[in-house]
């Protein structure tokens, strides 16, 4: 038993295959820990089932094999001291921002006064005061994102787990909120595994590195990126000893891909 | 912040000057207007003309049809009864559509075994029920009402059911990881996310029950506008006909106008797309 705060303990996955009475292994016992305050980025192809990963955390799926504990215990329900940012932005379009992001405050029961401070500094800490009463629909892709940052980070949850969270916004905007994450993650000590299957934002953003292998996925490393902060996300190479951890993960990542195969 | 806002709102249109919103107004009203004007304007010629009166009769007559009902009461008994049997079906078959198809929409299992039934029942020709329901509830309201809500029951139940269906796995998932219970996922997410699906089922659904009632009187009552006109028509009084078909159109636009504001109302949220007023 360790005392970090997320265990993915001998995780193995099967999903049923459509059409066919067997069972596609995805995930072969896959263990790593996260400590509390770390921000821990999961890499792998694509179908590697990194996405899983973050659903079993958050008490969505149970895994086949293995277990996640979170503060030690079994994750076997919803698990409500996470916070889940997916990869669209999902906020509810029949909602304002301001009533987006004080949702999870509203279902906790968190008094009004209190939710209303707390959703103000939120949105503040994302650069999103002054769009209280816009709808989604009336936001660019990088401010509902932003918008879904505010939501998970306004109940301060113990784990925020992202899933590809800037995977569909444009390389200019993708900076920007890289290195906005990082400021926001320093300061508010937050603990987050990110997946991601972009190598640079993974070396840029992390602490540690897990990288997973080809279906069926097993853990190929668990690399420590000791990259000081705060990192320059603009210009990655500027970062000293950052070729040398992207080449650490690389090293580890080349073997899987393999250009012939079509994933 | 590098993020531009979209902003919806026409902010700068109602700054503009008053007088030239109002013109355009003014000026698409009446182009609206025109076909309509130019239908009744052909039709008064036409009568008499290229066709018999006693076949069609004209604008001016039924005009004058309509102010006889009104001034002499003859018309509101009968549309008395047909307005409370309209109300009556619409609303008994909206909330068992609503609650039908929400709670089939919900659950996967109900789903399996009830769904091929309505399903079958869709199938139907509703109208074919109408004298099996004269049978069943009598020639007053009560079969009008069942036949109006039958047939508003599958419109609205079909609708609610995909739209309960349709609601996005990841943002129930998202909602039950913020703390969310069920009653709580049901009045933040779901029902919410349906309604666009539910106020279209109630736009549709208000044609049908006009038809259902007047089907229903047609085949056998002693009140209503469905007797009125069907009794004009054996009179062979075309004007009485019409009479009966305009305040039925007023009846549908009516309905129509006030579920459209509701739905404005209610979905402002919806991306602006096709309901803003369009420019000419």
């Amino acid at each position: 038993m360790s005392d970090s705060l997320l265990v993915f303990d001998g995780i193995g996955q099967d999903f049923p295959t459509p059409g066919r009475r067997a069972m596609v292994r995805v995930l072969d016992g896959i263990s790593f820990d996260i400590d509390r305050g770390k921000f821990v980025a999961v890499i792998g192809p694509s179908g590697c089932g990194k996405s899983t990963l973050l659903q079993m955390a958050a008490g969505l799926l149970a895994p086949t094999r293995g277990a996640v504990r979170h503060h030690g215990r079994n994750v076997t329900s919803v698990n409500t001291e996470v916070g889940f940012v997916p990869q669209q932005a999902q906020l509810f379009p029949w909602k304002t921002l301001q009533e987006n992001v004080e949702l999870p405050l509203l279902l906790r029961g968190v008094p009004t006064a209190e939710r209303r401070e707390r959703v103000a500094a939120a949105l503040k800490s994302v650069g999103l005061d002054g769009f209280e009463s816009h709808y989604p629909s009336q936001l660019s892709g990088g401010m509902q994102k932003r918008g879904s940052i505010a939501r998970t980070l306004v109940y301060r949850p113990d784990i925020i787990l992202m899933d590809e969270p800037f995977g569909a916004l444009d390389a200019q905007t993708r900076m920007v909120m890289q290195s906005d994450l990082q400021t926001l993650s320093i300061e508010a000590g937050a603990t987050i595994v990110f997946v991601t299957h972009d190598i640079t934002e993974a070396v840029l953003l992390a602490d540690n590195v897990v990288v997973l292998s080809q279906r069926p996925s097993r853990l190929l490393a668990n690399i420590p990126i000791d990259l000081p902060r705060p990192r320059n996300m603009f210009e990655p190479f500027r970062n000293a000893g950052f070729e040398a951890a992207y080449d650490a993960v690389w090293t580890e990542f080349r073997s899987q891909i393999d250009t012939g195969r079509v994933h | 912040m590098t993020d531009m806002a979209y902003d919806a709102r026409p902010a700068d249109e109602a700054t503009g000057p008053r007088r030239s919103v109002w013109t355009g107004k003014v000026l698409r009203w009446l182009l609206t207007l025109l076909p309509g004007i130019a239908f009744l304007v052909f039709w008064q010629w036409a009568a008499g003309r290229l066709i018999k009166e006693i076949y069609v009769s004209k604008p001016t007559a039924v005009a004058l049809r309509l102010y006889e009902l009104f001034a002499s009461g003859e018309i509101y008994p009968h549309l008395w009864t047909t307005g409370e049997e309209l109300v009556l079906g619409y609303v008994i078959g909206v909330s068992g559509g609503v609650i039908g198809g929400y709670a089939l929409g919900r659950s996967p299992r109900l789903a399996r075994i009830f769904e091929p039934y309505v399903m079958a029942f869709y199938g139907v020709p509703k109208i074919a029920l109408a004298p099996l329901f004269i049978i069943w509830f009598g020639i007053g309201i009560g079969s009008k009402v069942a036949l109006a809500s039958i047939m508003v029951f599958f419109l609205v139940f079909y609708n609610v059911f995909t739209g309960v269906r349709s609601v996005d796995r990841e943002l129930v998932n998202l909602t039950l990881v913020m703390g969310a219970n069920q009653r709580q996922l049901t009045y933040h997410v779901f029902l919410p996310a349906s309604a666009p699906f539910v106020m279209l089922g109630m736009r549709m659904a208000i044609p049908y029950s006009v038809i259902g009632v007047i089907v229903g009187e047609f085949t056998s009552s002693t009140q209503g506008l469905g007797l009125f006109i069907h009794e004009a028509s054996a009179n062979y009084d075309p004007a009485g006909v019409f009479a009966g078909i305009v305040i039925l159109l007023g009846f549908v636009t009516i309905a129509g106008a006030l579920a459209g504001r509701l739905e404005r109302r209610l979905l402002r949220w919806q991306k602006p797309s096709g309901v803003g007023p369009s420019d000419i």
